[in-house]
């Protein structure tokens, strides 16, 4: 039998040299074709696929089983992805960049408390402190990592609602992270996570969800803004028109914060013809902060 | 949160469902299958409802492609008794073998195998069960490509492009994505008007699907699971993909592979297909089925973000040139 066991060994070996082949292919021209694939500067716009020629673009239904229509494809504007509170346009180490590299002056999204400014422990405040003098690379956006919420929802990329009439689900451009939102079924968080674990429920024509079981790695802005992992975050989705959600986040974690705070923004329709989420996938461009040390010199 | 080592026996196992499994339909005419159900359940707005967590855990086991000798595509009676005794052996000892060298993790990590597929292979067109032949130009191509195997090869693993997208956490590509790999074979299937979503567990990744008719995007636009275009034929969602990223490598087809996949429901979850062209890598094109049934959850994949198999494997890499210890 140990014989034939290894065989078995071998082959599985075989089977991983042809199927673990995900190398480049050099000198391979994009490819022309029915659709896509058009050399540069070729004029027409691209045939439909034969499957799909005489299908009539699909109406957006304002309600759907009842409830306000959110699918679409969103994306804030302003700089609370810089910081969440008021700041002044700064500098940063990137001087090559010019002005490419410097950062945006915004107003703070925190509604509660008045000031504007999260109410940290004296202890959370010398960490976000701390965080901010490592950054970039103390940043987890910087390695790429799973943004959770509700820093995913303000990020300078887009995101998708994709809503039908069960679970709800959102698909973000960053990372190509995505939570599903429980709309039944609510159960706890099995184990902590990147990007916590979401129960919804519709509180008039409010979207309104509990994301808790977070892991203490996230942060909320590129300014060391953090939490632990007791963070509990209230999120409200509220259409106002067609084209604009009123996003609520009320902020919870008595290990890291005096009080609940809570943030507040448009979150804008992407409007453009045949607007789509694209790859942003960002393990590549973390790769040389995290193992450009052990690179071969 | 994967560990390098359950990384490179996750990348081998599903090398190895990928390469050794079967299935049924192929460009001829086929007649109605059978699991074909009469009606399917509907959204509200009028499409055919495909919703929820679908596995691949049955057709783990299934050999990619059928092996030489066996002529069916399907056995049943004693034959299947003896075909499933002999997959859970080789599953058994294989998972030994590798753990003792590599650390595969637990058996237990791989109790979702179900192990009862009656088929012989997961390639069902070509009729034989088997991938066509590389053209000889693509022949060429693998042969020049250096470290193809990831951290399954010998290296040299110099820097983070020496090992495979898997290795990297950056996608399993496609189509991979969808055959079964050591475990988290789920996919989540959710539905809005005019578009279909598919999250695949392994590793976290989501395609949002058009489902309104629009073009292609441009060829410039290249993307590591391509652009992607659905529509209903009938109950069965057809989804379209090109403009393939030429960093991507399918069985050697990379920028020119076009996917055309077919999901319909079944009487005992969906049936799927693919059918895997590219004139410049294979000599005809094919198809690959998988039945997927009820999956019981599926959870947040932080690939990445528990890498720690790339720092560990690049500092042996270099603890190695120098003969000092591993940084």
């Amino acid at each position: 039998m140990r014989i034939r066991f290894t065989g078995a060994i071998v082959a599985l070996a075989g089977a991983a040299v042809v199927t673990l082949a995900v190398m480049p292919i050099a000198g391979q021209a994009p490819q022309g074709g029915r659709a896509g694939g058009r050399g540069a500067g070729a004029p027409a716009a691209p045939a439909a696929p034969a499957a799909q020629a005489a299908r009539p673009a699909v109406a957006r239904p304002a309600r759907i089983a009842g409830h306000p229509n959110m699918n679409g494809i969103w994306q804030a504007m302003g700089s609370a992805y810089w910081n969440l509170e008021d700041h002044s346009a700064s500098a940063t180490q990137f001087w090559q960049l010019g002005a490419i590299g410097a950062i945006p002056a915004g107003q703070s999204v925190i509604v509660d408390p008045a000031n504007g400014v999260i109410p940290y422990t004296p202890a959370a405040l010398k960490q976000r402190d701390a965080n901010r003098a490592g950054w970039p690379k103390s940043d987890p956006e910087a390695k790429c990592y799973m943004a959770g919420i509700p820093r995913s929802n303000y990020m300078p990329y887009p995101f998708q609602i994709v809503q039908g009439q069960k679970d709800i689900l959102f698909v973000y451009e960053y990372a190509s992270s995505n939570r599903i939102v429980h709309m039944s079924n609510h159960t706890e968080a099995p184990v902590d996570s990147w990007m916590g674990w979401s129960n919804g429920k519709w509180d008039g024509d409010t979207l309104a969800i509990t994301v808790n079981g977070f892991n203490d790695s996230t942060w909320f802005d590129r300014s060391g803004n953090h939490h632990s992992e007791s963070l509990t975050v209230e999120e409200r989705y509220t259409m106002q028109g067609d084209n604009v959600l009123i996003y609520e986040a009320t902020m919870t974690d008595p290990k890291t914060f005096t009080r609940p705070w809570k943030i507040r923004m448009p979150l804008y329709r992407r409007l453009e013809p045949n607007v789509q989420l694209l790859e942003f996938k960002c393990v590549e461009f973390s790769e040389e902060l995290l193992y450009g040390d052990l690179k071969k010199k | 949160m994967r560990t390098p080592l359950t990384g490179a026996l996750a990348a081998g196992l599903l090398v190895a469902g990928a390469v050794c499994v079967p299935s049924l339909r192929a460009q001829a005419p086929a007649p109605p299958p059978k699991s074909t159900l009469k009606t399917v359940p509907r959204t509200p707005w009028g499409d055919p409802d495909l919703q929820g967590i679908w596995s691949s855990d049955e057709e783990a086991g299934v050999p990619f492609e059928r092996p030489m000798g066996q002529t069916k595509a399907k056995v049943d009676g004693m034959e299947l008794e003896v075909l499933l005794e002999e997959r859970e052996h080789q599953r058994v000892d294989t998972t030994a073998a590798i753990f003792g060298l590599t650390g595969g993790g637990p058996p237990h990590w791989y109790e979702n195998w179900g192990r009862k597929s009656a088929r012989t292979s997961i390639v069902v067109d070509p009729a034989d069960g088997r991938v066509p032949p590389l053209t000889a130009d693509a022949q060429k191509r693998q042969a020049r490509r250096t470290n193809p195997m990831g951290s399954f090869g010998d290296g040299p693993f110099e820097r983070p492009e020496d090992f495979s997208l898997y290795d990297r956490c950056i996608t399993r590509g496609l189509p991979a994505v969808m055959f079964p790999a050591i475990y988290n074979n789920n996919t989540r299937i959710v539905q809005a008007p005019g578009y279909v979503a598919l999250t695949h567990e392994m590793i976290h990744e989501t395609r949002v699907i058009p489902l309104d008719g629009r073009p292609f995007s441009s060829g410039h636009l290249r993307e590591y699971l391509g652009d992607a275009r659905g529509s209903w034929d009938g109950d069965t969602l057809v989804i379209e993909t090109r403009n393939f990223s030429d960093r991507t490598n399918y069985r050697g087809a990379g920028a020119h592979l076009q996917l055309m996949e077919r999901f319909r429901r079944s009487h005992r979850g969906l049936r799927y297909e693919v059918t895997i062209s590219d004139p410049h890598t294979f000599t005809r094109p094919w198809t690959a089925a998988l039945n997927l049934t009820p999956g019981r959850g599926l959870f947040e994949y932080a690939c990445h973000e528990g890498n720690y198999a790339m720092r560990n494997m690049l500092s042996a890499a270099r603890a190695a040139e120098t003969g000092k210890g591993a940084r």
